[in-house]
Parts: C-alpha cells; sequence; structure tokens
C-alpha cells in the first residue's frame, strides 16, 4: 500500500520539519529569545501543520475520486507520490517563512481553528449523509413501486419472484401499538420511581433505587431483546395467552411492548426527575405551608407545573420506542398484521428494515428498497417527535430560568 | 435573657396565642436555634428582627412545622397553639398548617389562575360546599388582601402574571383564604419594591384585625411601622422581646442596642 | 424563666376543633397521601425486580456457557488411515480429511465402551459415536498434524461432548426429550451417565468459550466468542481513535469559540436532533454510504467503527460541552489576563480541567457503541465468520463479528443449545460493560471538583 507509506513519509517530514523549524527560529532569534513574536515552538508546529496539511488534504480528496471510481485503483501509486512531494513542498515553504517577524502562533491558532471548525460540521454532514442516502433510494423504490400503494397499503406479503405487496399501514400499526403499550408501562412507572425518589425516599433507599434504575438503563437492548425472548414471551404466553385462548405465539405485541416498557423506565424516570427538580422549591413550600400534603403538592402544583416538561418527555420516550429494533426483533415476531389481540405476533417498521436488508441484497428491486422507505418514514417520524419535544422542553426550561 | 416583668405586664393584656418553651433547632450539627421562650398575642403584629442567619425565619418556620420538611432539621422544646402541642404525636401537620398560615419570601403564585390560586386552600381544607361558597371565600380573601378591585376582572388569568407588589398579595390572600388563626410572614417585602412594600405593609395593619400576625423582617423601620411587639434574635438566642416602641426607644439588652444603632448587622 | 404564668386551657375560649384530633377530612387526605406513597414505592419496587429478573434469567441461563462437557478415551491413531502414504509429510497429510479422523475417533468410543464392560440394552453404534461433538475431529486432526510422531501411537484425548450430552448434565435435556430427538437417545444418555460415574466423562469450566470463533448449527459446544470480542475491541478502537478526537475537537469549538449565530445554532439543533435517531438508521447510513458508495467490505469492523463513532459523537459532544461548561469563566479570565491568546487559554487550562468530565462521557460514549447491536446488522456483521481477523490496520478491513450481534446470531439458531451461548455471551458483555461504567464512577470520583 503506496499510500501507507506516503502517509508515514509525510509524518516524518513533519516531524522533521518541527525541529528544524525550531532550530531556525533560535537561530534567528539570535542571544535574546525575546525578539521572536512567536516562540520557537510555534514555528515548529506551524511548519509541520504546512507539511502534512497539503499531504492529507489530497490524500482525503484522491480517496473520494477513488471511491467514486474517476481514479482507478492502479493510481495508488502515483497518488503517493503525489501526496509526498506536496509535503516536501510544504516543508521548504514552512522553513523558509520562518523568520523574527514571522507570527507563527496565529497561523498555527488559525490552522488549529479550521480544524476544530471542520469536526463541528462532521454532525451536519452525517444528518446531510443520513438524508441524502434514504432520500435518493427511496426515489429508486418510488420509481419501481407506486407510493399510494405503500402509504396507504394494509398488505405486507413481500416476494423474492416479484410482485410483492408492500404497504406500510400493518408494520405502522404493529409499531404504534407496541410503542403505547411501552409508554403505558413505562410513563406511570417511571413518574412515579422519579416522583418518589425526589420526594420521598430517604437517602439510603435513594441510594440503592438510583443506581439500579441506572443500571435498566445501561444494558444494552440485545439482552431485553432475549429477555423478552426466553423469559417474558413463554411466560405470558403459558399463562395468560393459552389459558385464555387468545394466542400461541410466545412473539407477542404484549412482550414486546412490556420488555420496550422496562427498557424505557429510565429515560423516563431521568427525564422526570430533571423537570420535577426543574419546578422552584418555593412552589412547594408555599403548597404546603398552606396545609396540603406532599402528594397534593406534587399532584396539584408541581405536575401541572412541570406538565409540558412530562409531554415533552413523554414525546421523547415514544420517539425511542419507534425507533427501538433489537427488543421487537427478538420479542415482537416478523407476521405483518393489523390486529387488536396484544397476544398475536405482529411486526414493526424496524424489524422489517432488518430482515429486507440482512443477507444477499438485490439494490435493484422493490424487495430490498423499501427498506430505505421504511427507514425515511422512521425517520420523519422520529424527528418530528424530537423536534417537537426539545421545543416544548427547553421553552419548559425557560420559564424557570 | 430580658425582663421577665415587662413580659408579665403584657402577658396580661391579651391573649396568648402561640407559646413556645426552650425550643431548640438543629440542622445536622449545627444548633441554629438555643433555648427560645416566646409568647406571642393574638390581634397583634409580632415582629421578628436580627442580622442574616439569626435564626429569625428558622423559628418561624417551626411555627407551623415547615421544618418538617427539610430531612436534616431536629426541633427539641415545646410550642402550643392555644395550649396545645403543636409537635404532639397526634398533631398532623396538614391540620396545622391550615390554622397557621404562611407567607414566603419571594411571591410563590402557583401556575394556575388568579382565582384557582386563592381558591387552593379551601379546596383542600374542604371549607365550601359549593361554587357560590367558594366564590364568596376567594372574593373575601381578595378584598382582605386589598387586592380585588385589581384582579375582579381577570379572575381566570395566570397569577403569575401580576406584578411583584400584586402577586405577593395574591399569596397573602391565598393564605387568609383557609382563615387561619395566625399568619406567619418571612421576610414578605423583601422581593418588592417600595410602592408594594408599602402597599403590603397597609395590608398587615389590617390583617390584625382578624389574626395574630408574625413577621419576619431585616428591616428595622418596616418593624417599627408595622408591629406592636418586636423579638431581637442575635446568634441563635432570642437577646430581648417586648414592645416594639420600648426595644427600639429603650433596649435593654447592648447588643440589641448595637444592632438598631447599626454597629451590628 | 421557669415560672412563667401560663394561661390555663380552662381559661381559654374553647378553639374550633382540637389539633390532637384529626378531623375526617384530614384522616381521608392522609388516607390518600399514604397511598400516593404506595405507589410510589411499587414503582421502585417493580423496576428493581424488573432488573432482577431480567438479571437473573440471563445469568442462571449463561452460567452454563462456561462450563463444558468433556470425555477422555485413549484413541489409537491408525496410521494406516491418517497417513495412507506413510511419510509422515504433513503437506501430504494434510489432505487427510476430518471425515478419517471422525471414524478414528468413533471406532476408539466404541472400544471404550467395549473396554469397560459396558452394556446398555438398544444402544447402537450411532449412540456411540454421535457422543462426541462434530468439533471433536477437527480438534484431534489439528493435533496429529502439529506433531505427526503421534501416529500409530495410542493417545489419551479429551474432547467435546455433543451438545444434547451437555444439555442432559445442564438440565436441558431430559431422558423424555431425548426419546423424541433425533440427534440424541435415551440409551445414549444412559451411556453418558455410565461414563460419568466411571470418570471418563466430565464436566468442568472452560475458558475456550471466551477464546472459541464461532461454530456451526450442528455443534454448539464449540461455539465460542473469541472472534466476536475481537471484532467488538476493533470497532471500539476506530471509535475511540475518531469519535473522541473530533468530538472534543467540536465541542471545543462550539463551546469556546463559535460566534452566536444562525449557523451554530443549525449545529447545535442538530446534534440533538442526532442524538435521538434511531440506531438502526445510522445502520442504513452505513450501508449506502460506507459499503455500497465507498466501496468498504461488508462485515469489516473498520465499517461498524465508522457507523458507530457517528452515532456516539452526539452522546461526546454533549457531554464533552457540559464539562466544559463546568469550568468557571474566572479560570479563562485569569489566563487571558496574563496575556495567553484564547487558543491558549482554552488548551492549556480549560481542557485539562474538564478531561474528567470528557472521559467519563467517552467511556459512557463507548459502553453505548459497545452494546449496539441493530445498525451492524445492516452492514454485514451478522455473518458467520469462523477466522480472527489479522492485526490492525489491515485487520480492520477483515471480516469479523461483534458481541451483541453475536448473541443475535445464536438467537437465530434452531438447537436451544445456542439460547446458552446467547446468555453467556451476553455475561462477557455485561462484564465489560460493568467495567467501563465502574472506570467511570471511579473517575468522576476521583478527579471531581466543585467550584
Amino acid at each position: 500500500m503506496p499510500l501507507s507509506w506516503a502517509l508515514i513519509a509525510s509524518l516524518i517530514l513533519a516531524i522533521a520539519g518541527y525541529f528544524a523549524a525550531r532550530g531556525r527560529a533560535f537561530a534567528a532569534a539570535g542571544p535574546d529569545i525575546r525578539r521572536l513574536h512567536s516562540r520557537p515552538t510555534y514555528h515548529g508546529y506551524s511548519v509541520a501543520l504546512t507539511t502534512l496539511a497539503p499531504a492529507l488534504a489530497i490524500m482525503v480528496i484522491a480517496s473520494f475520486l477513488r471511491m467514486t471510481g474517476v481514479l482507478a485503483e492502479q493510481a495508488g501509486a502515483y497518488v503517493g507520490l503525489v501526496v509526498t512531494a506536496a509535503a516536501v513542498v510544504g516543508l521548504v515553504w514552512g522553513l523558509t517563512r520562518i523568520g523574527i517577524e514571522y507570527k507563527a502562533r496565529n497561523t498555527v491558532e488559525r490552522i488549529v481553528l479550521g480544524l476544530l471548525i471542520l469536526c463541528s460540521t462532521i454532525a451536519i454532514l452525517t444528518t446531510a449523509g443520513i438524508v441524502l442516502s434514504l432520500v435518493f433510494e427511496t426515489g429508486h423504490f418510488f420509481q419501481k413501486y407506486s407510493w399510494t400503494e405503500f402509504f396507504f397499503g394494509t398488505n405486507w406479503t413481500p416476494r423474492f419472484q416479484g410482485n410483492s405487496n408492500l404497504g406500510v399501514l400493518p408494520l405502522l400499526w404493529g409499531t404504534l401499538y407496541i410503542s403505547l403499550i411501552a409508554l403505558l408501562v413505562a410513563v406511570p412507572i417511571g413518574m412515579f420511581a422519579a416522583i418518589y425518589m425526589s420526594e420521598y425516599a430517604s437517602k439510603r433507599v435513594r441510594g440503592i433505587a438510583k443506581p439500579a434504575i441506572e443500571m435498566l438503563a445501561g444494558i444494552p437492548t440485545i439482552v431485553y431483546g432475549l429477555f423478552a425472548l426466553i423469559t417474558v414471551g413463554p411466560m405470558l404466553r403459558d399463562y395468560f395467552a393459552q389459558p385464555l385462548g387468545l394466542g400461541n405465539s410466545g412473539a407477542s405485541v404484549l412482550t414486546a411492548g412490556l420488555v420496550m416498557g422496562i427498557m424505557l423506565i429510565p429515560f423516563v424516570s431521568s427525564l422526570s426527575d430533571d423537570i420535577i427538580n426543574a419546578v422552584p422549591q418555593s412552589l412547594r413550600d408555599g403548597a404546603l405551608g398552606l396545609g396540603s400534603t406532599p402528594s397534593e403538592t406534587i399532584k396539584q402544583v408541581v405536575l401541572p407545573a412541570a406538565l409540558p416538561g412530562i409531554v415533552g418527555a413523554v414525546l421523547l420516550a415514544a420517539s425511542r420506542a419507534i425507533g427501538e429494533t433489537m427488543i421487537v426483533v427478538l420479542g415482537a415476531g416478523a407476521a405483518a398484521r393489523m390486529s387488536l389481540n396484544p397476544f398475536e405476533a405482529m411486526t414493526t417498521i424496524t424489524v422489517k428494515i432488518v430482515s429486507q436488508l440482512t443477507g444477499d441484497n438485490d439494490f435493484a428491486a422493490p424487495e430490498t428498497l423499501v427498506a430505505f422507505a421504511l427507514g425515511l418514514t422512521l425517520f420523519v417520524i422520529t424527528l418530528a417527535l424530537n423536534i417537537v419535544a426539545l421545543y416544548i422542553v427547553r421553552k419548559y426550561r425557560e420559564q424557570y430560568e | 435573657m430580658y425582663d421577665t416583668n415587662r413580659l408579665e405586664n403584657a402577658v396580661g393584656q391579651d391573649d396568648i396565642k402561640i407559646s413556645a418553651r426552650k425550643v431548640q433547632v438543629f440542622y445536622g450539627d449545627k444548633h441554629a436555634i438555643k433555648d427560645v421562650d416566646v409568647d406571642i398575642q393574638d390581634k397583634t403584629v409580632t415582629a421578628f428582627i436580627g442580622p442574616s442567619g439569626c435564626g429569625k425565619s428558622t423559628f418561624l418556620r417551626c411555627i407551623n412545622r415547615m421544618n418538617d420538611t427539610i430531612p436534616i432539621a431536629r426541633i427539641e422544646g415545646d410550642i402550643k397553639l392555644d395550649g396545645e402541642d403543636i409537635y404532639d404525636k397526634r398533631v398532623d401537620p396538614v391540620q396545622l398548617r391550615a390554622r397557621i398560615g404562611m407567607v414566603f419570601q419571594k411571591p410563590n403564585p402557583f401556575p394556575k389562575s388568579i382565582y384557582d390560586n386563592v381558591a387552593y386552600g379551601p379546596r383542600i381544607h374542604g371549607l365550601s360546599r359549593n361554587r357560590a361558597e367558594l366564590d364568596e371565600i376567594v372574593e373575601r380573601s381578595l378584598r382582605g388582601a386589598a387586592l380585588w378591585n385589581e384582579v375582579k376582572d381577570r379572575l381566570q388569568e395566570p397569577g403569575t402574571g401580576l406584578s411583584g407588589g400584586q402577586q405577593q398579595r395574591l399569596c397573602i390572600a391565598r393564605a387568609v383564604a383557609t382563615s387561619p388563626e395566625v399568619l406567619l410572614m418571612d421576610e414578605p417585602c423583601s422581593a418588592l419594591d417600595p410602592i408594594a412594600t408599602g402597599q403590603v405593609e397597609e395590608l398587615i395593619e389590617q390583617l390584625r384585625q382578624e389574626f395574630s400576625v408574625v413577621i419576619v423582617t431585616h428591616s428595622m423601620q418596616q418593624a417599627a411601622r408595622v408591629s406592636q411587639k418586636t423579638a431581637f434574635f442575635h446568634l441563635g438566642n432570642l437577646v430581648e422581646y417586648g414592645d416594639t416602641d420600648d426595644i427600639f426607644t429603650k433596649p435593654q439588652d447592648s447588643r440589641t442596642e448595637a444592632y438598631i444603632s447599626g454597629r451590628i448587622g | 424563666m421557669t415560672d412563667f404564668p401560663m394561661p390555663s386551657d380552662a381559661s381559654r375560649k374553647p378553639s374550633k376543633s382540637s389539633l390532637l384530633v384529626a378531623d375526617a377530612r384530614t384522616r381521608k387526605r392522609n388516607a390518600a397521601e399514604k397511598r400516593f406513597r404506595a405507589y410510589g414505592a411499587g414503582a421502585i419496587a417493580i423496576a428493581m425486580l424488573a432488573l432482577v429478573i431480567l438479571l437473573t434469567t440471563i445469568i442462571g441461563g449463561g452460567a452454563g456457557a462456561f462450563r463444558q462437557t468433556y470425555l477422555s478415551i485413549p484413541v489409537a491413531l491408525d496410521a494406516e488411515v491418517l497417513d495412507p502414504k506413510g511419510n509422515r509429510d504433513p503437506a501430504e497429510m494434510s489432505k487427510v480429511l476430518t471425515l478419517s479422523y471422525g471414524r478414528v475417533l468413533d471406532a476408539a468410543v466404541v472400544e471404550a465402551v467395549k473396554a469397560n464392560g459396558i452394556e446398555i440394552d438398544g444402544l447402537t453404534p450411532k449412540d456411540m459415536s454421535g457422543l462426541i461433538s462434530k468439533e471433536a475431529s477437527a480438534q484431534l486432526r489439528n493435533r496429529v498434524l502439529a506433531d505427526p510422531e503421534l501416529l500409530g501411537q495410542t493417545v489419551d484425548v479429551n474432547v467435546l461432548v455433543n451438545g444434547r450430552v451437555d444439555g442432559y448434565f445442564k438440565g436441558r435435556v431430559t431422558m423424555e426429550s431425548a426419546a423424541a430427538d433425533g440427534n440424541t437417545s435415551p440409551e445414549q444418555l444412559k451411556l453418558a451417565n455410565v461414563l460419568k460415574e466411571g470418570g471418563m466423562l466430565v464436566t468442568r469450566f472452560n475458558w475456550d468459550f471466551v477464546t472459541n470463533p464461532d461454530a456451526s448449527d450442528q455443534r454448539p459446544e464449540a461455539a465460542g466468542v473469541g472472534v466476536a470480542i475481537l471484532g467488538s475491541l476493533y470497532m471500539m478502537l476506530v471509535v475511540l481513535f475518531l469519535a473522541v478526537p473530533i468530538g472534543v475537537a467540536a465541542s471545543i469549538y462550539l463551546e469556546e469559540f463559535a460566534p452566536k449565530n444562525r449557523w451554530t445554532d443549525i449545529i447545535e439543533v442538530n446534534i440533538s436532533n442526532l442524538a435521538a435517531v434511531p440506531s438502526i438508521v445510522f445502520g442504513i447510513l452505513g450501508l449506502a454510504a460506507f459499503i455500497n458508495f465507498a466501496g468498504l467490505p461488508q462485515s469489516a469492523p473498520i465499517v461498524g467503527g465508522l457507523v458507530l463513532t457517528l452515532m456516539t459523537l452526539p452522546t461526546i459532544i454533549i457531554s464533552t460541552r457540559a464539562a466544559l461548561k463546568a469550568v468557571p469563566p474566572s479560570i479563562r479570565d485569569a489566563a487571558l489576563g496574563v496575556g495567553a491568546s484564547k487558543m491558549q487559554s482554552v488548551f492549556h487550562h480549560v481542557l485539562p480541567l474538564a478531561m474528567p468530565g470528557i472521559l467519563t462521557g467517552t467511556i459512557i460514549g463507548l459502553a453505548q457503541a459497545l452494546g449496539e447491536t441493530a445498525p451492524l446488522l445492516l452492514i454485514g456483521m451478522v455473518a458467520f465468520v469462523r477466522e480472527f481477523p489479522g492485526a490492525p490496520l489491515e485487520g480492520l478491513f477483515d471480516p469479523a463479528t461483534a458481541l451483541p450481534v453475536q448473541i443475535y446470531n445464536w438467537t437465530q439458531r434452531a438447537d436451544p443449545a445456542f439460547i446458552e451461548r446467547a446468555s453467556g455471551a451476553i455475561i462477557v458483555l455485561l462484564v465489560f460493560l460493568l467495567c467501563m461504567n465502574v472506570l467511570a464512577v471511579i473517575l468522576r470520583r476521583r478527579f471531581e471538583r466543585r467550584w
């Protein structure tokens, strides 16, 4: 790999440049080091940067051209040469600039600032990448499959030989049904837990309960998925679904919803905790001073005051639930179905993204491309929820600042 | 510590609403209130004065057991309301606070409408049987707090939208609405401008007709203006207690004199 | 002061009600208060119970993965079969497939049964040969190829036992279930019992689970998380070397240098939204951008690392900014006051002071990335990989898998023995996560500074 050799060569040149430049700066200063505008190390950094920067820039551009196919694979060696040459030119040019007057520190700081700005734009680039990749492939999908059938179709039956039904509604139904159950579990438990910990619990209880609940948050979702698969699913099937005659499937909406609810408890409780603590103590004192009990204070003063924040927290939790993948992959099943029976297996958008994109993918077939349309749908739903939630939470915080 | 004879005279004049004996308060290891004995009379404004950190607010919060809400606070000694020990095991602080209302330093209206703010206490304590009665209590309380004329047309607007002085009077109306027997006020004017302060002080004078009012203030002028009785606290001790006029004109204790003449504080 | 003239209670006007008696309404309200409190305590109890059940079922189910049943028998290594040319040339010998070694082992089992005088009604040769794992022949072959001198001798070998028999000793397989199972039989289990009593069959702790690569559907007893651990480690390295510098640099810019304008506003909103984008969407991005567009190989740790880098960046940026914000402005003013440039004040003073906070946030971000599964499924990490990836940097481009993906992979296998493996892999994953979190807590405690 000549490119990696070029990289190493440029690095060595840069290090050599650093020491050479420092030496030259000391020499230029003469006996009184204070005559230099910048300290010699800055001269060193400045030359090292002028050596490395052009080399790296050329390398990045070349790899990008290689990816897009403009450059052939054999061009690697030439690129390596160009990179090394650029490093040498940068080194020589940098060294000639050294002098008493030269503002090496300012140059270095400008370059570093430029790097910092570059890094901060990566977040934007990521979003752009997500949007572009989703929109682009979704466009391909809609050239092959009618968008009305996708958005309004109630049938999901992909077939290898083509002629598939790819309606999103059954998936959306499963997603929303499971998320609803998860929220029904997580919101009351999470909120009561937060209330109890912030208003009632003794220091000792808090010292045990808080880390325990935080631990729930640190457990990866695959673990929850396995829990749904081997414990919760069979338990619900054997003790509820079969005796009640409601189904024979371990994977079900209720299984996934319950386990996802457990996963969301710490999320809801930590958000609620922040929000409840943001309500000023003076309001609590006011209510207690009038003779209300602590629970009346919470129900009638603290919670109404915290309501916008709580709504925001619930929306954020909903967005989490909708985008959750592993729990539903292992706990909800794969059958696309629109039913009200919570003991039946149903499926979600995320499950189908996984099943359409794992294995051998044919990126010309609508059965594969549909995953991108599903991804875009998911992205838009969760983004909308997040924007609304963050807006509400931010407004709420401002109210008490 | 202070002149017992003068106190005996004072007791003879009026009913004693609250009597405190040997009250001690500890915050963790800190001994915040030491051996405080005081009798507070009915239909009187009693002012607690003293330099900041002297324990006057802490003692005030003992009277309606607001210190119960602070986990590290510990209280010893007796405080009696109408002869009943308020720290007795059988006493429910909730019931106690309905009889001893409190107004805080910073106006703290609930984020609800003006009406709901005032109606809050009567609702939780079940003081009204129907809407008409509640309306009447709200109106009476707002009139009592000298706020009725300013807000009668916008009772459904949020209480947080009022000006600072109006908010504090709303809080007073809120406290008055539960028909307490004692009203505790913890520096009620410290967050207000002079005009609003004047309005609240005027109000305190009226409130005295019906309640026993205890006010904590860091302003000696205010104490002199509104109170009939004054207690001077210093470093957790009750240094001197007596008629306001006496305290300000012929203090018995050198520390009181130093404080009112501005040498400590 | 003690003999105060106290007004006697009798002389007082009767007050409206005594404080010492709770009225009906107060009693009702206090009951409501108790109920409310009970709900809160109940919520905590439910959450903690869920945690306990979750951990006990997983750990209880996974502990078995660290114990394995082995059979030790003498095996006569027949040179005729294993080295037909007879010249002991490893190149020639490697042409002999595992199948032949399997036959040698089968014969050894039959021999051992006979030699020990074991007689069980209805015991078939298939039951006997099926006792040992299909992986055993490969193990034996490797041993012989490494040391051709063994040929012709009778050596004691210690081989893995079939997953069903192993499951029998762990309580997963019973005589009843064996009767209906094509892969084992009650006779085989009886034989195993006898061998166990004879001390030839032992269930003991095995490290192989942690070091072995994955194994195929037929041999759960040989499957391990070695490749997955290495793959996860490689991805964490990528995340560490990309996400941390980029995240810290971005935070420094946004917190210390960025002017308050529309552009910075957009970046900030963007970062907080990115933090809430479902992880699977990052998988789609990885598939579209890194594999389809940039042409990077599927299943490679580098791609997984890049995807996880993009995913953890917001977490790292948010926590780093909080750490920078916690450094009081007086520090910056002090540095600027002695003539340092803005850049110097940040790099010489603010950044070192914020370092503990940054490290804590980084470790938590890494822990999150380590447990992430969904995006990795989409970039082909779910493939069956038995070869260990090479050393970095080239090794980053070799196919590998990751711990959470390996867990998912095993849940999709038919043999229930893989569920035990999946739970065992979770124990490994949780141990790693626990270590990282403990490290974060220690860092926070050690360096926590209150301004």
